[in-house]
């Protein structure tokens, strides 16, 4: 053991830049891992909670009574599905869509704390790229799936598929600027756009100290991943599937999971941002009580997913005109109101 | 009240010698023939001074052993009176025609057109005369003309030959047999009409335009039909339909099975409404029979009726839910959950979920089993609570509000002059129901009220609907308590071979007035069976409801008709 650290250590003062690349890959392996394994869990937990909220069963054949292998059978038929590319389409961007959506994820998983480790009554954040802007970083980084989106529509040479990439344009620039405004009165509050310093700058939970500034950001977190009321883009009850109408196989899969990953990162974002993240009362328990935050984060988590599944057995879908409206004349001005009183609040605090 | 012979009286004074061979069936009942020249004037006559606002439909009659042919127009009044008129046209077969009403009634349209296509008789003054249920190389053979002997003769699939279109596709062309020419029974020429795609197709105006399909093979459709959409953006700016996808040729098959094989093929026209269709042909035979129904029998036959409505009720509305919150929404599966307890409850008596055949002429096929009272105890009251709670859980619910209130608004005066049936017409406020208009069995011994809406919109069809369910709850609790014991069905003998005769019998289905117009020769199979569909008067006034209106409220509009196109197409 002690001589395989000798040898990795010669290597990376010997070479720095390859060392650090190959450290990189692994990260970035274990990140996505780790993410997509989250996704599918949020998956099946929608399928389940659905499920259970409709008098249904869910999937129930496959890993047991509870269907946890559900899903490890969707993606082995996906993946050995023939691999159809209509003609017509506009390839290039056909092909790179469900990519590009991929690479967007990806870029906010790298900046999301994804919890802390307490050890010797400190807080060690688990975070792979800790950067000074992480809060408008990753917001910026959500929308990507915008663009993903709107490239596999265009690109589809379908009428119902440029309808869906249509309204998800029209609903992005209506949830974006409210979304935008509320991670700033964030952080006007925090003194940073850096997320572990707005976590641990949560004393009393913002969602507290901004209700307001809350529930217009979980609203446009649910306009930004699609889910009804908000699903216009796949409305499959008008638009057959909106965007993803023409794909099917893997490409279709990386498309559908990529939501649910944004799901998954949106939730954990509202849990850092407005539920205290990982702060939470230390459980005495040795071991326990070194990933005592993560339990936390991981149970803000859990409840936000929760919320955000149940609305969407319980709702109807807005028309897309609808949801313009609710952007920009109810959200962007309470959103800017919030502004104002996080400013306040903010600097008499400060 | 105006009764039959008054109008008769009226008809024959301001119109003398136009009418013929009139009969004076019962109070509610008036069968007359019109010169065919007079007959506009006539429903002009009927319409402005008598109040006969309803244009039912029509009916088209092949007579071949009489060398003619006849169009019956069936006139009825939105609760002014209850008389029905049928006034028949006669035209010579060679060469039939008559005159159009669809200058007088807008909702003629497609009665004329079905009527054209299946028996060739020309509509004079009709602006679109183009097939509608048929496809197009169906057109000309008149297929439900008595000597049509079947088209594509498909013993000879050889026949077939295989066109390319330009598309890719292949399409099958069925040329007739040297023997067929000779024989005369191939027509020779086709009437000329543009197709449907030419026709929508010739209404996109610039670039920004272009045509959507919702169906035949859409999530929005509840069975097979085509709707083309001509959008610009979001913005809906013509509607096109077309029907005729599953066209079984119902009413043509009746006229070659005997008298009680029929009730079987009444059940296939709208398996949710399928008791409806049974009392309906039912009924029709024993108004010509003469029979009388004893009183059990009617009482059952009102109970399951009106489980039939509750049940299929749920799922339109249920459906019609899922189309604007999509399929995980919660209250659509409690609804097939609750509606799973009445299709239990009618399958303890008829013994089938959907398709029961279960009325006969004179009676019904077998009685109530035991415990069917307690049951339905159990079962109504907890369906009340259910309806009353959906109820509360729309009218608090704001997206809904907004999704469905003032979207497809019909005034009460475009949903009569459109013809509307059932619930989209009450939601109106106009109050006609069959049960109150031509009550049937003991309905008018039974307290219900007729539930009427105040916007025409969306929300109002669900609304009403959800307060139908209550009243039939109630219905069916009155009929609980009243029911008689004895027998269930007639002492009468019934004959294999009914008199010749004709009824036309009317019945309030879940989707509206459903009419059914039974010809007997003297056979022992219908001369003609002629449906009334409520979903296909309903349905021509779709088109014209899309105009104007988003893509999303489009399918808000066409889901609130709780569509049938299984019973629009027969």
């Amino acid at each position: 053991m002690d001589g395989l650290i000798e040898i990795i250590t010669a290597f990376a003062a010997q070479e720095p830049g390859i060392f650090a690349l190959i450290i990189g890959i692994i990260g970035a392996a274990v990140l996505s891992a780790v993410v997509n394994v989250g996704a599918m869990a949020v998956i099946w937990a929608d399928r389940k909670v659905m499920s259970d909220f409709c008098n249904r069963f869910g999937p129930n054949r496959v890993g047991g009574r509870w269907g946890i292998l559900q899903l490890g059978a969707d993606a082995i038929k996906l993946f050995t599905k023939e691999d159809v590319i209509p003609a017509g389409v506009d390839k290039g961007v056909y092909v790179w869509a469900p990519i590009v959506a991929s690479a967007g994820t990806m870029l906010v998983a790298a900046a999301i704390p994804f919890g802390a480790l307490h050890i010797g009554g400190k807080d060690y954040p688990l975070v792979v790229a800790n950067m000074d802007i992480s809060a408008f970083y990753v917001e910026a980084a959500l929308s990507i799936m915008s663009i993903a989106v709107f490239m596999a529509g265009y690109s589809s040479n379908n009428k119902y598929s440029i309808l869906g990439a249509f309204r998800g344009m029209a609903r992005m620039i209506a949830y974006e600027v409210p979304m935008g405004v509320c991670v700033i009165s964030v952080a006007v509050m925090a003194h940073s756009l850096n997320l572990v310093e707005i976590v641990q700058s949560q004393t009393v939970w913002y969602a507290f100290a901004q209700p307001l500034g809350f529930i217009i950001f979980l609203i446009a977190l649910v306009t930004d991943l699609g889910r009804i009321p908000f699903d216009q883009s796949e409305a499959e009850e008008e638009i057959i599937c909106g965007y993803n109408t023409e794909y099917s196989g893997i490409r279709w899969g990386l498309l559908y999971f990529q939501e649910y990953n944004n799901f998954l990162l949106g939730s954990i974002l509202v849990s850092l941002l407005f539920l205290g993240g990982w702060h939470g009362p230390i459980i005495p328990i040795p071991l326990l009580d070194m990933i005592s935050p993560m339990i936390w984060l991981v149970m803000k988590v859990v409840i936000v997913i929760w919320f955000i599944i149940l609305v969407r057995a319980a709702l109807f879908r807005l028309r897309i005109d609808q949801v313009t409206d609710l952007g920009w004349k109810w959200m962007l001005p309470l959103s800017l109101v919030n502004l104002g009183w996080a400013v306040i609040i903010g600097s008499y605090f400060a | 009240m105006t009764t039959a012979s008054e109008v008769l009286s009226s008809i024959q004074s301001a119109f003398p010698g136009a009418v013929s061979d009139a009969r004076v069936e019962s109070d509610r009942r008036l069968w007359a023939t019109i010169d065919s020249n007079k007959i506009l004037d006539v429903c002009k006559h009927l319409t402005n001074k008598l109040n006969f606002d309803h244009y039912s439909g029509s009916a088209g009659i092949d007579w071949i052993a009489r060398n003619e042919m006849e169009v019956v127009e069936i006139m009825a009044s939105h609760g002014a009176h209850q008389v029905v008129a049928m006034l028949k046209v006669k035209t010579p077969r060679a060469n039939p025609s008559v005159k159009s009403l669809t200058g007088l009634y807008w909702n003629a349209s497609w009665y004329e057109r079905e009527i054209w296509e299946m028996l060739g008789i020309n509509f004079e003054g009709h602006p679109e005369l183009y097939p509608l249920l048929l496809s197009d190389p169906l057109v000309g053979v008149w297929p439900w003309r008595k000597d049509f002997k079947g088209y594509p003769d498909y013993t000879t699939g050889e026949r077939a030959v295989a066109i390319p279109t330009p598309d890719g596709y292949t399409e099958y062309s069925f040329p007739p047999t040297q023997a067929e020419i000779e024989a005369g029974t191939v027509p020779t020429e086709r009437p000329k009409y543009p197709t449907f795609l030419e026709r929508e197709t010739r209404e996109i105006k610039s670039d920004s335009e272009m045509i959507m399909h919702l169906g035949p093979q859409h999530a929005m459709v509840p069975g097979p039909f085509l709707l083309d959409v001509l959008v610009e953006g979001e913005r809906v700016k013509k509607a096109f339909l077309d029907i005729g996808y599953i066209h079984k040729g119902i009413e043509k098959i009746m006229e070659n099975r005997t008298w009680l094989q029929d009730i079987v093929y009444t059940d296939r026209m709208c398996y949710v409404a399928s008791l409806s269709n049974n009392e309906c042909y039912c009924g029709a035979v024993e108004k010509i029979l003469g029979l009388e129904v004893p009183e059990r029998a009617q009482y059952i036959r009102v109970i399951l009726e009106e489980l039939s409505r509750i049940q299929s009720h749920l799922i339109g509305t249920g459906e019609f839910l899922t189309l604007i919150a999509g399929v995980g929404f919660a209250p659509w599966q409690y609804m097939i959950m609750d509606r799973e307890r009445i299709i239990s409850l009618i399958e303890s008596v008829t013994g089938a979920r959907l398709t029961h055949t279960f009325v006969r002429f004179g009676g019904v096929r077998n009685d109530l089993p035991d415990g069917f009272a307690e049951q339905c105890k159990k079962d109504l009251p907890y369906m009340r609570s259910r309806i009353e709670e959906f109820i509360e859980l729309f009218a608090q619910d704001p997206i809904y509000h907004a999704r469905m209130e003032n979207v497809g608004s019909i005034s009460p005066e475009t949903g009569k002059r459109m013809g509307c049936a059932g619930p989209v017409l009450r939601a109106t406020g106009v109050a006609y129901d069959m049960r109150k208009e031509d009550p049937i069995l003991v309905y008018p011994d039974l307290d219900f009220k007729v539930i009427t809406g105040t916007r025409g919109d969306s929300a109002d069809r669900i609304d009403v609907r959800m307060r139908e369910i209550l009243e039939s709850i109630h219905i069916i609790e009155q009929c609980l308590d009243r029911i008689p014991s004895g027998p269930i069905k007639t002492e009468a003998k019934i004959p294999k071979k009914v008199p010749a005769g004709e009824a036309y019998y009317r019945v309030e289905d879940p989707r509206g007035e459903m009419g059914m117009y039974v010809i007997s020769d003297g056979g022992d199979k219908p001369y003609r069976v002629k449906v009334r569909g409520p979903f296909y008067a309903t349905f021509q006034t779709l088109t014209p409801l899309l105009e104007g209106t988003y893509i999303a409220d489009a399918v808000a509009i066409a889901g609130s008709m709780d569509g049938c196109p299984s019973e629009s197409d027969r």
